[in-house]
């Protein structure tokens, strides 16, 4: 009895400390591990089999450039739901019509096709690159007008229905102008075309573009919001709306700037997935939407960097599952991704408390 | 204010604009020929694909079944045939309709005239009506299901319970006039040991008729002699399968192969395949055997692509048949037409085949039991396809296949018969 006495207590502390020191590891490391299972996994395969790590490399690098796109629509979410709390369910078709702009802009408007000298296919691109941004912030900033604005007094369920709404006449939209069914479009850029290789990675002209698009893109973003003046305006308004306004912000023309910036990149992120996949479908954006809401929220929603970051992460779980796993399985893994990040980081990657949750 | 006015007006000018468009969007239309008679009446329903991208042929079969009944004066026998062409697709899916296909079904079912249903198009919808239809006994006649596990259960080409699931009376109420996949299946493999591929990279749109016909692929390969890589499900709403290209790479694959039909991402799969296997010969089943897949106007496959590949269809060249070139005359005279989807012969027989099947049964034409057991007796049919009987499954005798390429129109142009084997 003594001599239990004399060990009893130490054996639950030891267990509690062991127990706390797991939970602490995983608390801390969990989320890495998570993120680092399939690229070390397969890498190790890939060592054994081929003695270099070309092929993950190659699946990482059509990740990233695969994400992109997903990227760009994430930043759509990501603002929107920072500034006003609202999912934007519309904006995913936003991103839809972005795509079907562009390309009839290109192949209507400026005739232009496959027979098209390079300058006059540089050039049009271009042009239809400003025209789909415009179109899409424009339509953008008319959703939050009509949908979205006359209910910002009323419960959070409101906006979020006339946004289900938008995105579903958005969606009719897109299905009465090119039908049901996917449809090619001009490959102009000879998309899968190879460039270079670079340490085994296979480097084509779509990535090119893919990265050629969204990286300024993205830079000029960042250095908007965080230099310029209605920057400051949107991240005080995300902030608190009601100090915001007190301090001489006017809230619903910020609101309106955010919805437009989101708009444009969505158009954006339209123009460039016409051209990557050369194949459009009025489904396309609840398909993207989905993929670049889940991005967001992987990065911590509200959160314009994890938007980015966790669109990229997107884009290489999805070239990895569909290479190595099977693409039937891909939607699944994805997902399961999520899960998993929520569980140890429910803020996602870079998020913090939003003024709802705390 | 003028801002709200204008995206107000801006909406509601939309929706207005979208209502206009919807409006045209007919999902049936109704046809009645002949007026009455002593005989009475019929009831005759084809249930097709209307929209999306198997509507150039599903039109023309209508068309056909329209010839038809036009050339029997709107009756058979002493019965006034009153027709009517369903659409089993919609056009958000651009393809058929797993609920619009029952509900098609269901409606005839309703209908106490109905003694003779044309359809489906789709392997997959046909799973879906033939069971409904075979609980109130109407005969039903495919112009184009290939799957096998509807009638039988081949090695290779069927899913447990298959065909039984499918006829919870027990007894067949359908029956079919093209050959079905064990045929197809062959002559593909027929068609790409020929043109020397080595290994065949194989994928599937997971629906019944894709991945039944994926199966029967990887069950006769070894038999041919043709090597295949892994087959590969598709996830046909992924934006593209540029992964999935890499691994039939890969694999050393030189030819492909796709179970699906073009509203399940057939375009993009074959576009990625065929830049990551520059030099690989494309192949493709009749899902996929159609101008809206190989049209580059009808935002199919580019012209490019469309030289490397080559399809087979249960039809052949359409003046190649017995009575292929009156038929063809018939209906240049009523359309305007002289070169119809090869698929326009199948409506025309399809319905021709219900029509005298009736007038058969004289007095009991409007008898669908009558009229079931007279289809299933049908033996040494002379046809405007070839003389043709049907065994105890519903499954026709006729067993040729024609192989396609791309025309220089875009559109699938026939090339050759092929026999199985």
């Amino acid at each position: 009895m003594e001599a239990n006495t004399g060990t009893s207590p130490d054996a639950p502390a030891l267990a509690r400390n062991t127990a706390d020191r797991v939970r602490g590891f995983l608390n801390s490391y969990g989320l890495i591990l998570v993120l680092l299972v399939l690229p070390v996994v397969y890498g190790i395969q890939d060592l054994k089999n081929d003695g270099n790590l070309a092929h993950l490399a190659q699946n990482l690098f059509a990740g990233l450039s695969n994400g992109t796109i997903i990227a760009l629509i994430a930043i759509g979410y990501t603002l929107v739901y920072g500034i006003i709390e609202l999912i934007n369910f519309a904006h995913g078709d936003v991103f839809m019509i972005g795509s079907f702009t562009a390309s009839q802009f290109w192949s209507g408007a400026l005739g232009i096709g496959l027979a098209t000298s390079t300058f006059g296919i540089a050039g049009g691109i271009l042009a239809s690159l400003i025209v789909a941004m415009l179109v899409c912030g424009v339509l953008n900033v008319l959703i939050e007008k009509v949908a979205y604005k006359p209910l910002r007094n009323a419960p959070k369920l409101a906006p979020l229905i006339t946004a289900v709404g938008m995105s579903f006449i958005l969606q009719n939209v897109g299905l009465l102008w090119i039908g049901g069914s996917p449809a090619s479009v001009d490959d102009l850029i000879h998309a899968q075309q190879e460039v270079t290789t670079i340490l085994g990675v296979h480097v084509q002209r779509a990535d090119l573009l893919a990265f050629a698009v969204t990286i300024p893109l993205v830079i000029a973003m960042i250095t908007f919001i965080t230099t310029t003046r209605l920057g400051k305006a949107m991240r005080a308004t995300a902030q608190d709306p009601e100090a915001a306004r007190l301090m001489g912000i006017n809230v619903d023309t910020t609101i309106s700037a955010t919805f437009f910036i989101g708009g444009l990149m969505a158009g954006a992120a339209g123009l460039v997935y016409a051209l990557y996949e050369t194949t459009i479908w009025y489904f396309q954006g609840f398909q993207g939407g989905l993929l670049a809401f889940t991005a967001a929220v992987m990065g911590g929603i509200g959160n314009l960097r994890g938007a980015v970051i966790g669109g990229l992460i997107i884009g290489c779980i999805q070239q990895i599952s569909d290479n190595r796993i099977d693409p039937a399985w891909t939607p699944a893994v994805v997902f399961l991704y999520l899960i998993l990040i929520m569980v140890f980081r429910p803020q996602g990657l870079f998020g913090e408390e939003t003024r709802e949750a705390g | 204010m003028r801002i709200r006015l204008i995206a107000v007006t801006g909406c509601a000018a939309l929706v207005l604009g979208v209502a206009a468009c919807g409006s045209d969007n007919k999902s049936s239309d109704t046809g009645t020929s002949g007026g009455s008679s002593a005989g009475g009446a019929v009831d005759i329903y084809s249930s097709l694909p209307l929209q999306g991208a198997s509507k150039d042929q599903t039109a023309a079969m209508v068309q056909g079944i329209r010839l038809a009944l036009e050339q029997a004066g709107g009756k058979a026998g002493s019965f006034t045939v009153k027709y009517q062409s369903l659409d089993d697709s919609t056009a958000s899916a651009g393809n058929w309709d797993p609920g619009q296909s029952a509900q098609n079904a269901r409606k005839v079912t309703q209908d106490s005239k109905a003694v003779y249903y044309i359809g489906e198009f789709n392997s997959g919808a046909s799973a879906i009506t033939i069971p409904i239809l075979n609980q109130a006994a109407v005969p039903q006649v495919s112009p184009a299901n290939t799957y096998v596990g509807l009638t039988v259960a081949e090695p290779g080409g069927f899913t447990k319970g298959e065909p039984e699931k499918y006829y919870p009376t027990q007894k067949r109420t359908y029956l079919r006039i093209v050959p079905r996949d064990t045929i197809q299946a062959a002559a593909l493999l027929t068609q790409m040991k020929q043109d020397g591929c080595k290994k065949v990279a194989l994928a599937n749109d997971k629906e019944v008729y894709g991945l039944g016909l994926a199966k029967l692929i990887e069950f006769q390969a070894p038999k041919v002699g043709v090597a295949l890589t892994k087959d590969v499900g598709i996830d046909k709403t992924a934006s593209n399968f540029r992964s999935v290209a890499a691994q039939f790479k890969s694999e050393g694959a030189d030819c492909f192969l796709f179970g699906g039909v073009t509203a399940n991402g057939s375009v993009q799969l074959y576009k990625d395949v065929g830049a990551a296997l520059p030099t690989a010969k494309l192949y493709g089943p009749d899902g996929v055997c159609e101008s809206g897949f190989t049209n580059p106007a009808k935002k199919g496959i580019p012209a490019a692509l469309g030289k490397r590949f080559k399809c087979s269809v249960a039809t052949l060249d359409l003046k190649a048949y017995p009575g292929g070139k009156q038929f063809l005359d018939a209906f240049k005279k009523k359309y305007g037409n002289a070169s119809p989807d090869p698929y326009a012969i199948y409506g025309y027989e399809a319905m021709k085949l219900g029509l005298d099947t009736i007038k058969g049964l004289g007095d009991k034409g409007n008898d669908k039991a009558a009229v079931l057991d007279a289809l299933f007796a049908t033996k040494d049919r002379a046809s405007v396809l070839g003389t043709y009987s049907f065994d105890k499954n519903g499954d026709t005798t006729l067993t040729d296949y024609g192989i396609y390429k791309v025309g220089p129109d875009g559109n699938p142009a026939f090339v050759s018969a092929i026999k199985s084997g």
